[in-house]
């Protein structure tokens, strides 16, 4: 009986040194589903009305990791847009570094207007240094104002 | 005499080895100025000036005192007081006159540019009109050179640092655009714009 005491309460201090063992990862949650489903190319509007488009074009209103290098490398979190007290338009995007090495991308928007017509001049790119583990936020502003209604940011490393 | 026979046989065959090297040289290649190029260092380049002058356009159109005024602003736009203070070596006109140039083709009358490096150019042409050396051309008279409600200014500075071991050097710039209200002195928008390059061997920039 002593026994079985003593193997229970030694099981019980395995058990509690194994619940002080499970530490939380310092990590950023990095879905990288998501990613891959911003991949997915969507069709062009139709020529005729009522008929499917054969040809298909990356998703606007959305941020397209373009660079090989760091596809698997960072997480976008989240794009918004929105108005000025101008009328231009801000893209706002949190990206996530989601290794353990700083990494030094860079991303430019174009802009585009109600006929998915580019309507202006794509922008510079800005550079955005991430620290292991962390995110920070691109932001872009149009040129034009009521005439831009879509967007799409594309973001590569910096070399 | 066998001396001078050696000596000249020597020299003949030397010669004959100096070949023309019939080929064209390293071709000239056209880069991308928004994009690192070849030739690269620690100091302002091209991609940088694209890059910034880029950001402060779009920025500058987001205030509304520039870009949203019941009457479009009279802005002054050039390097006069557009100032150098660090390491690196560039002309400060090419920061400006980009920002200008892209400023006004973007604004599309939401500002209105006054050519303050040209008011000589200006003045010129104006006195040969009225001393009627040349006629008035097609536009009418004004009284005067149109005034600047705002100007641009700036400051470029830098902070260099070297490893002696290494050899390794690196600099921080800093930029800053500062857009003044030429009555009051406010500053009606200001942007900043910095980055820290680091590299074994500096180039020169020229």
């Amino acid at each position: 009986m002593r026994k079985i005491i003593m193997a229970a309460s030694g099981l019980t201090a395995l058990g509690l040194l194994a619940g002080c063992a499970q530490q939380m990862e310092p990590a950023p949650i990095c879905n990288m589903a998501g990613i891959n489903a911003q991949r997915q190319l969507v069709a062009l509007p139709a020529a005729a009305p009522g008929e499917p488009s054969p040809l298909m074009e990356m998703p606007l209103n959305s941020v397209s990791i373009t660079d090989f290098n760091v596809i698997n490398k960072l997480y976008v979190r989240s794009v918004t847009a929105q108005r000025t007290p101008t009328g231009t338009v801000k893209v706002i995007s949190q990206i996530i570094n989601c290794t353990d090495y700083p990494l030094n991308v860079e991303g430019r928007t174009q802009f585009f207007d109600q006929a998915q017509a580019p309507s202006e001049p794509v922008s510079g790119w800005k550079r955005l240094n991430l620290a292991p583990r962390t995110s920070n936020t691109y932001a872009e502003s149009s040129i034009g104002t009521k005439n831009v209604q879509y967007y799409m940011v594309e973001v590569r490393e910096t070399r | 005499m066998r001396r001078l026979l050696a000596v000249s046989i020597a020299a003949l065959s030397l010669s004959a080895c100096q070949t023309v090297q019939n080929q064209a040289g390293a071709p000239t290649t056209y880069q991308d100025p928004a994009t690192l190029g070849a030739v690269k260092g620690v100091g302002i380049e091209s991609q940088d000036i694209v890059s910034m002058t880029d950001q402060m356009m779009r920025d500058m159109l987001t205030e509304p005192r520039l870009a949203n005024a019941a009457t479009a602003p009279n802005v002054i736009v050039d390097s006069e007081y557009f100032i150098n203070e660090s390491a690196s070596r560039i002309n400060r006109n090419s920061i400006t006159d980009r920002l200008r140039v892209s400023l006004q083709r973007a604004s599309q009358g939401r500002m209105n540019f006054v050519a303050r490096h040209n008011a000589n150019m200006v003045a010129a042409e104006r006195e040969l009109k009225r001393k009627g050396v040349t006629d008035q051309g097609k536009n009418a008279l004004a009284a005067a050179q149109r005034g600047g409600d705002y100007r641009l200014g700036g400051r470029i500075t830098s902070l260099d640092a070297r490893d002696p071991k290494t050899g390794m050097m690196s600099r921080y710039t800093q930029i800053i655009f500062e857009m003044t209200d030429l009555e009051t002195a406010d500053i009606v928008w200001s942007g900043i714009y910095e980055f820290s390059k680091a590299a074994a061997d500096d180039i020169i920039y020229r």
